[in-house]
């Protein structure tokens, strides 16, 4: 009895719960437009901020390519078209250029984009590397080194049309900078020390094709059509980014038509997508490389770190990694780590940058008889157990690390492990996160209080580089020490090099300078890197046509500029959708049910969830009367016991 | 003495809750690999930015207020470190600044994963509970015949599997071949919703083959637990008598065995209930569902310390609240316990 009151109460209790929940529901819903053209691109990056100077992701420079221009564009080959200026041209002196911003241009939200943008979001940059005596510094500090490394030093737009730009040498690097034009209206407060962390709350304003309008952590950013874009609209209405957490799920979701391209896939799901029907897949070469980076540590310096450092003197010696480059077989690498999705590494600056990329003047082949005799030419004997000896007749054996972020390293640790071993020399390999790691190779260099080591012999790592070969030329410096280098080389005479490469007057003069440097690096061998990853991406082709790898040999999308996304058209223009009323759709304010104004923080799903309480509470309510009703109607039956 | 028998247990709950944490802080500052170098794999990185990225973070106080030293022999009060700035900042309700959300407030990060995640796990337990406890009593009822032997070895064989074998093949089937269901997700990303309805509609597409992966993983336990509970008072005393006196097998089931067979019930059912928040990390990530799991693997690579410090106090203190109800319905349910 008194368990039937209970329940009769907790049934009251939850019906008028359920009630409650109701009436806090929301008042309206939102009402269908016209159904709108949606693109959805899948990924498996968590965005982590829409903020364009502090996100670290490839899926973040999406979102703010998107959503913003740079002054100067990239065009299908990558080269320099215009952006938020439409012309430019260079001073006789080389040492100022002049841009013309594009007339009667307006930022999504109609305010008029003028030069005083473009000189607001170039003096952060330039602020920022004057106050800090460096670049690296604004936000994550992948932004401002470009104007850095251009040699920027000023910038004057007292011409609402033109800014002009001084550097101090006289390259052509100003063109590609990757520095988005953000509007003063909006961030003018901000400075070069503030804007880092700014939030950067959708909806964006900006100049690009299409503005970030709403953002999910770990479901999705969309995009509407920006309905002042200068250039082509692109025919969706909405480009939603898709997060997705395996690439498995993604693939599934590409087949079943829930999104139209993905991001990412593995050469096993790649191979599976090419006899699906409607689906075109596509192997992009990336603008990176994976390596085995050699720890060189103390090379022309003689410094030595206690208790960490390379565990043998070899890995000091230029001849003793060139020997060892013999013993790799990188088309093997290619064919079965890479499943032939990818190409075979050479120098250090990948080919996919054409206008850079040089084939070394002394290539190595894969010659494990080549490879012994060079270590013997080189002093490094073998002993009675076929052991391979340093000069101070120690057995060499090599400490292999690398990151648990790519399934594909331990299987390439495990061929070169193979090859290392029929040169006598033995290879433990571990994987650790990439947390570990990253500390894992820091010399005392970084911080001398942390005590780093750089306790390890081989790192098998990737990068991967921006448009400007700067980046991948930098770690090799001496003074990136300590901060990126993680093959701990010093060589005066490339330093000398880079700052050349950076001062050089024409492009061709620049090349020069850094087929010597990328030679340099081969011959020497701090690095070997192994192969050029490839993006394997896939997409349908039963909705929308018109798809556009850039450069020729990139992928559609996440890659340089948004062209990928614009030149997009109906695949089905035989029965044209109402498309035609776009730009109406376009030009609404996003949903109201954004991050920016939820408030609790929710999202959109705080409907739900008050929903799905009051069905719980309605059922459960409903439930537990029944049962009461149900222990009165049997009384009699209790009265029996 | 019920007050009592209250007063200890609630003491007991913010004694643990305490050093929850305090367990919390120290927990993942053990951990190998820190924020700023995780975050920053940047070519340009100089160690000036790493300084002021670690001053930004706060890392760059001492993590204890106090540090002792033996060579060279050394002793120091801190009084700016991480540890009293975190406990403060805790029990005033603040949890901080998410690192790899670049200081969206932490309470915000979780507040947009949590309501998946009770949604999802919610109804999955409830489905849970009903059906295997429905299969465990009458298995358990009707020991050693067929029913049983089919129920209790489907039990055990999805008690046996993880979300994601059984996540898997729904997806294949259900979702890639017959289309019936969407792949993954809450929502169809960008729809537009004609009303209310429609919306609800679309969530219970995409919530119905990752509820059913959740409800089948968790079945297993249930019914097994429940079936060797009906076992027990079976044999009991009140068992014989209430047939003796000629009730009917269903009523002997339903009104003497199965009551008092749901006693060790309530409490698994409470602390299960306690782990709805820590969700089911495998099945998000195969559904693609934006919930707590999902998001605590993201902290963990990134090694973003406030949000992994507030996913954890989120977790554990539902789970010590869960036993607190466990215990306070126990006792009410059973008498002996309070004394």
């Amino acid at each position: 009895m008194n368990r039937s009151t209970l329940r009769a109460r907790g049934a009251r209790i939850l019906m008028s719960a359920g009630l409650a929940f109701a009436a806090i529901g929301p008042a309206t819903a939102p009402v269908a437009a016209a159904d709108p053209v949606v693109l959805r691109v899948g990924t498996t990056q968590d965005n982590d901020t829409l903020n364009p100077y502090s996100t670290l992701l490839v899926v973040g420079y999406e979102a703010f390519q998107l959503s913003y221009n740079l002054l100067v564009d990239f065009g299908p080959n990558l080269e320099p078209v215009p952006g938020f200026a439409d012309s430019w041209e260079r001073a006789a002196d080389g040492h100022s250029w002049t841009f013309h911003i594009r007339d009667g241009m307006k930022w999504s939200d109609g305010q008029p984009a003028t030069s005083e943008d473009a000189c607001f979001s170039w003096q952060l940059a330039i602020d920022s590397i004057r106050e800090n005596e460096g670049s690296g510094y604004l936000g994550a500090g992948y932004i401002d080194p470009g104007l850095a490394d251009a040699g920027v030093k000023a910038v004057d737009c007292s011409d609402p049309t033109t800014m002009v730009a001084t550097t101090d040498d006289a390259s052509q690097r100003i063109l590609q900078t990757y520095l988005p034009i953000i509007p003063k209206h909006i961030w003018g407060t901000e400075t070069y020390a503030t804007i880092g962390d700014a939030t950067f709350t959708a909806p964006l304003v900006g100049t690009g094709p299409y503005q970030a309008v709403e953002w999910q952590t770990g479901q999705f950013i969309r995009f509407q059509r920006n309905p002042n874009y200068w250039g082509t609209q692109g025919f969706a209405d909405e480009v939603d980014i898709v997060i997705y957490k395996t690439a498995d799920s993604m693939v599934q979701a590409l087949k079943a038509g829930e999104v139209d391209y993905i991001h990412g896939a593995n050469a096993d799901q790649l191979n599976a997508l090419k006899s699906e029907a409607n689906i075109k897949t596509v192997a992009g070469a990336a603008n990176g490389w994976t390596q085995m980076a050699f720890n060189t540590y103390g090379t022309g310096t003689g410094n030595t770190i206690p208790g960490g450092g390379p565990s043998t003197p070899a890995l000091l010696d230029a001849a003793f990694r060139d020997a060892l480059g013999y013993a790799v077989d990188k088309q093997t690498l290619v064919d079965k780590v890479l499943g032939g999705y990818g190409d075979l590494g050479d120098t250090i600056v990948p080919p996919v940058q054409t206008q850079w990329h040089v084939t070394p003047d002394k290539p190595r082949t894969f010659d494990i008889k080549l490879a012994k005799q060079k270590l013997d030419a080189a002093g490094y004997k073998l002993d009675a157990s076929g052991n391979r000896l340093d000069k101070a007749n120690n057995p060499i054996a090599l400490r292999m690390y690398m990151p648990d972020s790519d399934d594909n390293y331990p299987k390439a640790a495990q061929f070169i492990a193979d090859w290392y071993g029929q040169l006598g020399i033995k290879v433990t390999t571990q994987v650790l996160d990439s947390g570990t790691l990253g500390e894992k190779v820091l010399p005392p260099e970084a911080d001398p209080k942390a005590g780093y080591t750089a306790d390890y012999d081989i790192e098998l790592w990737g990068w991967s580089w921006n448009v400007d070969p700067s980046g991948e030329l930098q770690i090799f410096k001496c003074d990136a020490i300590g901060s990126s280098s993680d093959s701990q080389y010093c060589n005066p005479a490339f330093d000398k090099l880079y700052d050349q490469q950076l001062a050089a007057p024409t492009d061709a003069e620049r090349k020069a300078i850094i087929a010597q440097m990328q030679n340099i690096i081969y011959d020497e061998a701090p690095y070997d890197v192994l192969y050029y990853d490839a993006n394997l991406d896939a997409y349908r082709t039963d909705r929308f046509a018109g798809w556009y790898n850039v450069p020729s040999n990139g992928t559609p999308m996440f890659t340089y500029g948004t062209l990928g996304y614009t030149q997009l058209t109906d695949a089905t223009i035989v029965t044209p959708p109402p498309a035609t009323e776009a730009p109406a759709a376009g030009a609404t304010p996003a949903p109201s049910v954004g991050p920016g104004d939820a408030g609790s923080g929710s999202g959109d799903s705080t409907p739900l969830v008050i929903g799905g309480l009051v069905v719980v509470g309605v059922v459960v309510g409903y439930y537990l009367m029944r049962r009461r009703q149900g222990a009165g109607g049997t009384m009699k039956d209790e009265g029996e016991e | 003495m019920g007050s009592r028998y209250l007063g200890r247990k609630l003491a007991q709950a913010l004694g643990t809750i305490f050093a929850i944490v305090l367990l919390n802080f120290v927990l993942f500052r053990m951990m190998p690999g820190s924020p700023e170098r995780v975050l920053l794999r940047n070519p340009y990185l100089s160690p000036g930015k790493v300084e002021q990225v670690r001053k930004a973070w706060g890392l760059d106080a001492p993590m204890l207020p106090i540090s002792v030293s033996v060579d060279p022999p050394a002793f120091s009060i801190n009084p700016r470190n991480q540890l009293t700035s975190y406990i403060g900042a805790t029990f005033s309700g603040d949890l901080g600044y998410s690192f790899k959300f670049r200081g969206t407030p932490v309470t915000e990060v979780i507040g947009q994963r949590f309501w998946p995640t009770i949604l999802l796990i919610g109804f999955g337990e409830i489905i849970a509970i009903a059906v295997g406890l429905a299969i465990g009593s009458y298995a358990g009822w009707k020991r050693g015949s067929l029913t049983d032997r089919i129920g209790s070895g489907i039990s055990l064989i999805l008690y046996s599997m993880p979300y994601f074998v059984i996540g898997m093949p729904l997806i294949l089937i259900f979702a890639a071949r017959l289309g019936w269901f969407p792949t993954s997700g809450m929502l169809t990303v960008g729809a537009t919703y004609g009303s209310f309805v429609d919306q609800l509609i679309d969530f219970g597409r995409h919530l119905a083959l990752p509820l059913a992966t959740v409800s089948l993983g968790l079945i297993g336990s249930y019914s097994i637990i429940m079936r060797s509970s009906i076992i027990e008072t079976r044999a009991e005393d009140y068992v014989t008598t209430a047939r003796a006196k000629g009730l009917t097998d269903r009523q002997v089931l339903s009104r003497h065995a199965f009551p008092n067979a749901m006693l060790p019930m309530v409490t698994l059912i409470a602390i299960n209930l306690g782990y709805v928040v820590a969700g089911a990390i495998t099945a998000e990530v195969v559904f693609n569902w934006p919930g707590l799991g999902t998001l605590t693997v993201g902290a963990l690579s990134a090694r973003d310390y406030p949000v992994l410090q507030g996913v954890f106090l989120l977790l554990s203190v539902t789970v010590v609240l869960a036993n607190l109800v466990a215990d306070l319905v126990y006792a009410f349910l059973d008498p002996r316990v309070r004394s």
